[in-house]
């Protein structure tokens, strides 16, 4: 499902990744974790295409992205659902149109964005905050709608950047176990995080990024 | 391709910029009532110089050996050409009657003439397309090589003025929409721009959210034709009002105004142009920007 070869990133003759190799197999949670700074949000907009490799082969879900079409980005990235470090959500929209829009950018007819949307608020348990505004929510709150955001359109791979970042520990266990449950429906799950409790005792695979090198692997 | 979502979010932009948005649709309005009362100005000058040829002719001037069964065959010679709308035979007698008329209390400068001076002509009136110095200069060329024609008097220099003054105008007027709708487009052009670099952050987000090129720019050629209708729709009411609120109440002062015309049904298409115009700004800011 990804597959990285060789790997290189480089901004301002600084390496954010260097010779990076790993595969991850389609249903496969990954847990990608190190100190700020060691290159794990490069990896993923590598993933999702916000970045090019200066070096190596990225393929993913069968697309060779090096030499990737400008107007195949968008089919790439529909394969893939996005946990934001930073969120991004829509400011002037509400909770609900946040996450259709996901399903309008691919296609989805309203009615059946509609009830999508809202069983995605119902998994994250915010269907009651659908019509309020992202500013009116807490850190915790926005984070389960970047998610529901993220999982509406199914995709086939998941990525979270640090996705418990700002959470207390009893949110941050709720957001634990949504992952699990989208990873039991079969999705491809990489999570980019420093929270140790977020992986242990989980037995997934855990890959150790430190400057930018991939400098172990175990399991959780 | 236009979605509902894509007409929604065009109409939440319209309203959300909406002064920036009426400033675009003032000055689209303002541009084209400049190229309507332009154009108006134009139709009329167009139509009271095709009124001018309803009065030109051209002159044959006869031997006056001609014979009768000749000068029939002269005259359906003239009237077999394409050109030619009709043919009208003037006797020497019809000559000298017509001079003496004209002169009315003068006539007596023509008292001491024993006999009349005149030659016996033909007067030539062209087909109104067919009035032209090229045409009349083909004709009369051709006319001189007919046995007993003697002169031919066609008004070339008339014609040549005619067809300056014609082309001229059409010239100025081209120059003229050329110039202010190029000025509109710049317009549509600006505003788009304006609107994208607002919603950057937006854009970002769709595009990572996986939205292709099609989905981020309908909105905003929606917005670019929504913008151009309004604005074209505007200068029509304006260009109605010019007319029947401005010049009609002139006129009842200035005679001279009365006879302008106002051809209602070609300014009707304004907001439709309007639109093109629109879209065409908006497209080519959409296709300059980086994104």
């Amino acid at each position: 499902m990804i597959d990285f070869q060789n790997v290189t990133k480089d901004y301002d003759n600084q390496t954010a990744i260097r010779d990076v190799s790993f595969s991850a197999g389609k249903g496969e949670m990954i847990f990608l974790t190190g100190p700020s700074g060691s290159g794990k949000s490069t990896l993923l907009k590598l993933i999702y295409l916000a970045e090019r490799p200066d070096n190596g082969e990225i393929i993913i879900d069968g697309f060779e992205t090096s030499n990737i079409r400008e107007s195949s980005i968008p089919l790439v990235r529909r394969k893939i659902g996005i946990v934001f470090q930073d969120f991004r959500l829509l400011e002037n929209r509400t909770v609900f149109e946040n996450i259709a829009l996901a399903l309008r950018i691919r296609g989805v007819s309203e009615r059946e964005t509609k009830s999508r949307a809202y069983d995605a608020l119902k998994t994250v348990n915010l269907r009651h905050k659908s019509d309020s505004y992202p500013k009116t929510l807490s850190g915790g709150e926005q984070q389960r709608v970047v998610i529901a955001r993220a999982i509406v359109p199914e995709p086939a791979i998941l990525l979270a950047d640090e996705p418990t970042g700002n959470l207390d520990p009893d949110t941050a266990e709720g957001v634990a176990r949504i992952f699990k449950d989208i990873h039991a429906k079969g999705t491809t799950i990489l999570i980019a995080t420093h929270n140790r409790d977020l992986y242990k005792n989980t037995g997934k695979r855990v890959l150790r990024l430190d400057s930018g090198n991939l400098t172990g692997e175990g399991l959780g | 391709m236009i979605t509902p979502y894509a007409l929604k979010l065009a109409i939440q932009s319209l309203l959300k910029e909406k002064w920036i948005n009426l400033l675009s649709v003032l000055t689209i309005a303002a541009g084209l009532l400049i190229i309507s009362i332009s154009f108006l100005v134009l139709y009329n000058i167009d139509i009271a110089t095709k009124r001018l040829p309803e009065k030109f002719s051209m002159t044959v001037y006869l031997d006056n050996s001609l014979q009768r069964d000749r000068l029939d065959s002269v005259i359906d010679s003239f009237k077999k050409r394409k050109a030619v709308l009709s043919v009208k035979y003037i006797s020497k007698d019809e000559a000298i009657r017509e001079l003496k008329s004209s002169l009315k209390n003068s006539d007596y400068i023509l008292e001491g003439l024993e006999e009349n001076p005149l030659p016996a002509s033909l007067e030539i009136k062209l087909r109104e397309d067919d009035v032209r110095a090229e045409t009349a200069q083909q004709l009369a060329g051709e006319a001189l090589k007919i046995k007993g024609v003697t002169e031919v008097d066609y008004g070339d220099k008339f014609l040549s003025t005619l067809n300056t003054i014609k082309k001229g105008f059409k010239a100025i007027g081209l120059v003229f929409v050329a110039i202010l709708s190029t000025g509109i487009i710049f317009v549509c052009y600006s505003t788009v721009k304006i609107l994208f670099y607002r919603r950057t952050e937006e854009i970002e987000t769709f595009k990572l959210l996986g939205a292709t090129k099609g989905f981020i720019r309908t909105p905003f050629i929606i917005e670019g034709a929504v913008i151009g209708a309004c604005g074209g729709l505007l200068s029509l009411a304006g260009c109605f009002f010019f007319y029947y609120a401005l010049l009609m109440r002139l006129s009842i002062n200035m005679p001279v105004f009365k006879s302008v015309l106002f051809p209602a049904n070609l300014f009707m298409p304004l907001p439709v142009i309007g639109m093109l115009l629109g879209i065409t700004g908006a497209t080519i800011a959409l296709g300059r920007l980086k994104y």
